[in-house]
């Protein structure tokens, strides 16, 4: 029965190829603009985490005097990521902050190159699921016996080394050798969760440092730092020394016993550190320490814009009036072939077998005006990348959008059509028998 | 076979209330061609109606076939409709985007056949009433006498019980009507319980029994003395 | 003659297509309206003036990553050299870009005693010399530029010095003249010794973008400031890289993009905003309008017989087409009424959820207006051929 309906649907949409068009085009020019504009959110919306978002929690601190910062920083100071990390409670914890230098080896042919660099623990690779190419993430010891390793990613090592084995090079950054212990394949999360506050959609580092190095090296900070109160910095031991805020703290915790217990620990640290005269602010230990999971974090640094969400819900009303738009044009053309339902009636059709009939006529029509759709948010999204140079990662369609699309559009075909379908289903038979 | 016993409806708007048929007693057998004639607003189309089901009524009692009528769902309306009643209309009622062959294939549809007992039942329903070289044809291109007789085989396809006509002629030259009418007698003959509504006193002489309503009640009927003859002499004329 | 009576009791017999043809006016005025709105405002906050030459200022980077070099020291020589290029009208270093969307912020008190102390509020620090004023383009309106020996090395130096904007000026002395006047990192003096009539700090999103100061540190940082006419910049680039590569190999210079350049990078989510809501005022005007048209070519065919008896009664076309008109204006005007009413709730949801600006009232009132253009088109062009109706077809059975 169903292909018999789909065969009248299409017998109907070529009969008035006009006003089909027209509707097509009503739902194709909805659908376009808020699979455009969900594409996008979705894309920003995106937790790379996965399943391991709970598990992974950044460290926050209220570290500020009374009268200062509302709010909690996303970043920490130099002395509370060095006591946690000295603290080692966490089964896998990671500080880490954006710096820069310029590259070279030994190769002389090789222009020295400015580089992103993340600086950071061991254990970010195993955290984060870092997928290595060539050999490893440096000792666990170089975490608190500094040594000059790196770990560079495979982009650079094509660049620097022709993509081949380079565990045991060595890489001059600022002039000095460091040793490759690691290569990482392609590994660029978007959003880049580890670290928003430098460009959420920005890619990921193609060198890692030990933390370890940073007091010897006094790596500049290519990212932010705050204070809350005047601190003259005229070195980078003041830097170290001070109450500025800098640093990101990632903890690895599995079980919520293991967060519960890590949440207890941090509230026991900001109680001693209260007698050393930090945490000055009237807060109890408890309320002074917050874990972000990965999505809180996402939230809490707000990685999708507000105007995006405003023009989602904007073009979640812009296809309700395609919806009403072609709920017009359907009772119009549905009206019109009363004559027929009638006859149909008679002859022993059910009133759900019109309206069935009728619904997948307006399904047809919601299928076409989806694929249609997807053309449109194709383009747009291709328009937009190319106008406005937006990351790649937030204008590629997605996959699930070739799913998702089409099921928006026949659904709010389908919406749309209920109460025309409806409407031409109760159709009195009697009334359109008698010809005048 | 079918049995009304004081059937009222009464239409009602705002400002008044219009008794369509009152205290309407009809029983037909099996087997018999029933005309219903009248003047115009007497009640006749109404009648029509409730008997093939397309609309309710507002009292009385309906039996069609040992199956009480009153209080049926929507359903199992459309249901008796679709397997014991054939309808035929003045204006004949095809659906123009469908040809011949699909046209008559809708109630197949609806009942659920398979498409090969549905694709023999419209040939044979096309051949019974002299049009199966044009199944791939448009109700459009076929003259109005075509056109009735595809609504013929579009009622006769399911096999009905019944058939049920809306003046049948009412659009037709005299000709045409003709070879309706004797379309119609025919498939009496072969056992199909026929009532007919129509003006025509000519043709409705050609009924076994003339039903007249007045004011929407039963005003006379009269069964035709020569009625059996009659029919006999038509079908000659068809084989011949 | 109107005869809006029968029009609107034929209108409210007839249900369905006009209600929902009202349904959509009142979403599309509220969308529009807010869109509207929104891009107004966007464009507004774009075409603000920064103060500075945009399109002569020419920035870029340099790294230096030989740890032998002197970095203060190299800094003084580069800007140096850059003074000498031919084309350079001036130049220095700078910590920080304006419109960039990245620098420094800080706030000052305006008492020694930071318990009591009121403070300024936020503003961009430009640690900048003698040329910072000429190489931006900015205009000076009251006091005096720094002198070269006045230029500190550290913004930890004492006889601090500095330059503000007019409106941070007077934000924090209303009334009076900013010149002379102190302002306090706890007991340590920052005296204010001129006024720029505007400057505007790196972040374009922030109230504060208004507030700048410049202060007498020559930051020997990676970033420079070079002002030449917008013809020499391409040759320029190649200048600057070769005589300071010249000077000095070991480093990086790279990130060469004008000041305007940098502003249209951090505007351009803004400028996103406006392309796709207006893209979507548009759409939606056009749809509303195809689905007016639809409507009154389905009013037309269902009413053929209705228009060709009026005809015969001595309706003349005219007529017809005001009957068309007057229907949909109704319509149109108690849509735009009740979707100027949802406009102002769903702006204030807005407000509410978003930082946005309070909806104003000409929008929703315009769009009405807008809406009704649309409205007499789509209405005119189909209705012309129910005015064409024969009168004859008053007799004809359909």
């Amino acid at each position: 029965m169903f292909l018999y309906y789909v065969d009248l649907a299409w017998r109907s949409i070529r009969k008035t190829p006009i006003l089909s068009l027209l509707m097509v085009l009503a739902i194709s020019v909805g659908i376009g603009i808020t699979i455009t504009t969900l594409n996008v959110y979705s894309m920003m919306a995106y937790n790379p985490a996965g399943e391991r978002s709970e598990q992974l929690n950044a460290i926050q601190f209220w570290s500020q005097g009374p009268d200062t910062w509302d709010d909690f920083h996303r970043l920490i100071t130099y002395q509370d990521a060095m006591n946690l990390r000295k603290g080692k409670v966490a089964p896998a914890q990671a500080a880490m902050f954006r710096s820069g230098m310029a590259v070279q080896t030994d190769d002389p042919e090789v222009l020295p190159r400015l580089q992103g660099i993340r600086v950071t623990d061991g254990d970010f690779f195993k955290m984060f699921e870092v997928p290595f190419v060539y050999g490893n993430r440096w000792d666990k010891a170089v975490d608190l016996d500094p040594a000059y390793q790196a770990v560079i990613g495979e982009k650079l090592n094509q660049k620097l080394f022709g993509g081949e084995n380079s565990v045991g090079k060595t890489i001059y950054l600022n002039r000095k050798p460091y040793q490759v212990v690691g290569v990482i394949g392609d590994w660029n999360p978007q959003p880049k969760y580890y670290d928003p506050t430098s460009g959420a959609f920005s890619r990921s580092e193609q060198i890692f440092l030990p933390f370890s190095l940073t007091a010897n090296e006094e790596f500049s900070v290519w990212g932010n730092s705050s204070g809350w109160k005047h601190e003259p910095m005229n070195n980078y031991q003041d830097r170290l020394n001070s109450e500025k805020v800098w640093l990101e703290f990632w903890t690895f915790l599995p079980t919520s016993e293991d967060r519960a217990a890590y949440k207890s620990y941090l509230a026991n640290y900001v109680e001693q550190q209260k007698e050393l005269g930090r945490f000055t602010d009237n807060k109890s230990p408890v309320d002074s320490v917050l874990m972000s999971d990965v999505a809180g974090w996402l939230e809490r640094s707000h990685v999708v814009p507000e105007d995006n969400k405003i023009l989602v819900g904007l073009s979640a009303l812009f296809l309700s009036v395609c919806l009403v738009n072609i709920l017009g044009l359907m009772l119009t053309k549905f009206l019109k072939r009363a004559p027929e339902v009638g006859v149909r009636r008679a002859i022993g059709a059910s009133r759900g077998q019109i309206f069935s009939q009728y619904m997948v006529e307006v399904g047809v029509i919601g299928l076409f005006g989806g694929l249609v759709g997807l053309l449109w948010a194709w383009g747009a999204l291709y328009a937009l990348s190319a106008r406005f140079g937006v990351s790649e990662g937030l204008t590629h369609l997605s996959m699930s959008m070739w799913l998702i699309t089409p099921t928006i559009a026949v659904g709010t075909a389908l919406l749309a059509g209920l109460y025309p379908a409806w409407v031409v289903c109760r159709t009195k038979p009697s009334v359109y028998l008698k010809s005048q | 076979m079918l049995t009304m016993k004081n059937i009222n409806k009464v239409f009602k708007t705002d400002l008044v209330e219009t008794h369509a048929l009152r205290d309407f007693n009809l029983e037909v057998k099996e087997g018999e061609f029933v005309a219903v004639t009248g003047p115009s607003g007497s009640g006749k189309t109404t009648f029509l109606n409730i008997a093939g089901l397309l609309e309710g009524f507002t009292n009385g009692e309906y039996h069609l076939d040992d199956v009480n009528i009153s209080n049926l769902s929507d359903n199992k309306a459309a249901a008796i409709r679709n397997e014991k009643i054939g309808f035929i209309f003045q204006g004949f009622n095809l659906i123009p985007d469908l040809n011949l062959a699909e046209n008559v294939e809708v109630p197949l549809r609806y009942r659920g056949f398979n498409a090969k007992e549905r694709q023999r039942r419209v040939k044979a329903a096309l051949e019974q009433v002299g049009l199966g070289a044009r199944m791939k044809h448009l109700p459009s291109q076929l003259s109005g006498g075509q056109q009735q007789r595809v609504a013929i085989a579009r009622a006769l396809a399911g096999e009905p019980r019944f058939l049920l006509a809306d003046e049948p002629t009412g659009n037709l030259d005299s000709l045409m009507a003709r070879q309706v009418m004797e379309l119609l007698e025919e498939i009496n003959k072969a056992g199909t319980t026929i009532i007919m509504v129509t003006h025509d006193p000519e043709l409705a002489r050609r009924a076994q029994r003339n039903i007249q309503i007045v004011d929407g009640q039963v005003c006379d009927f009269t069964l035709y003395q020569g009625g059996q003859s009659h029919l006999v002499d038509t079908a000659e004329k068809v084989a011949s | 003659m109107l005869n809006i009576k029968p029009i609107f009791s034929s209108l409210l017999r007839s249900k369905s297509g006009p209600v929902l043809l009202l349904v959509q006016i009142i979403l599309s005025v509220a969308i529009v309206a807010n869109a509207s709105f929104i891009i107004h405002e966007r464009l507004e906050m774009m075409q603000r003036g920064s103060g500075i030459a945009e399109e002569e200022v020419l920035t870029f980077n340099v790294f230096n990553f030989d740890p032998s070099i002197d970095i203060d020291q190299q800094n003084k020589i580069d800007q140096q050299i850059l003074r000498g290029l031919p084309n350079v009208q001036a130049a220095t270093s700078t910590n920080m870009l304006p419109l960039s969307g990245s620098g420094w912020s800080s706030t000052l008190n305006l008492g020694p005693d930071p318990e009591t102390a009121k403070s300024t509020p936020q503003y961009a620090m430009y640690l900048g010399t003698e040329h910072t004023i000429k190489t931006l383009g900015l205009k000076l309106i009251e006091g005096r530029n720094f002198y070269a020996d006045e230029i500190n090395k550290s913004v930890n130096d004492p006889g601090k010095l500095m330059i503000i904007s007019k409106a941070l000026a007077e934000t924090v002395w209303p009334d009076e003249s900013a010149i002379g006047k102190l302002l306090y990192i706890d007991d340590e003096q920052l005296e204010v010794i001129g006024v720029v009539e505007k400057f505007q700090g790196a972040w374009v999103d922030s109230d504060d973008l208004e507030y700048s100061v410049i202060h007498n540190v020559d930051f020997a940082g990676y970033t420079y400031m070079v002002r030449a006419e917008v013809g020499q910049h391409k040759a320029l680039q190649d200048a600057i890289t070769k005589a300071l590569m010249k000077e000095n190999p070991n480093r990086v210079i790279d990130d060469f993009q004008s000041v305007a350049e940098v502003k249209k990078l951090s505007y351009r989510d803004h400028e996103l905003m406006i392309t796709v809501l207006s893209m979507m005022v548009v759409l939606l005007l056009l749809i509303t309008s195809l689905g007016l048209t639809g409507m009154v070519m389905f009013n037309i065919q269902r009413r053929t017989k209705q228009i060709g008896t009026r005809r015969a009664l001595g309706a003349t076309k005219g007529d017809i087409l005001s009957l068309f008109l007057v229907e949909n204006y109704l319509i149109c005007l108690s849509g735009g009424v009740l979707g100027a009413s949802l406009a102002v709730v769903l702006g204030q949801q807005l407000m509410k959820y978003y930082d946005l600006p309070q909806l104003n009232l000409l929008y929703p009132a315009m769009t009405v207006v807008g809406m009704m253009l649309v409205t007499t088109v789509a209405v005119v062009l189909p209705a012309r051929r129910a005015a064409n109706i024969s009168p004859a077809m008053a007799t004809r059975s359909v």
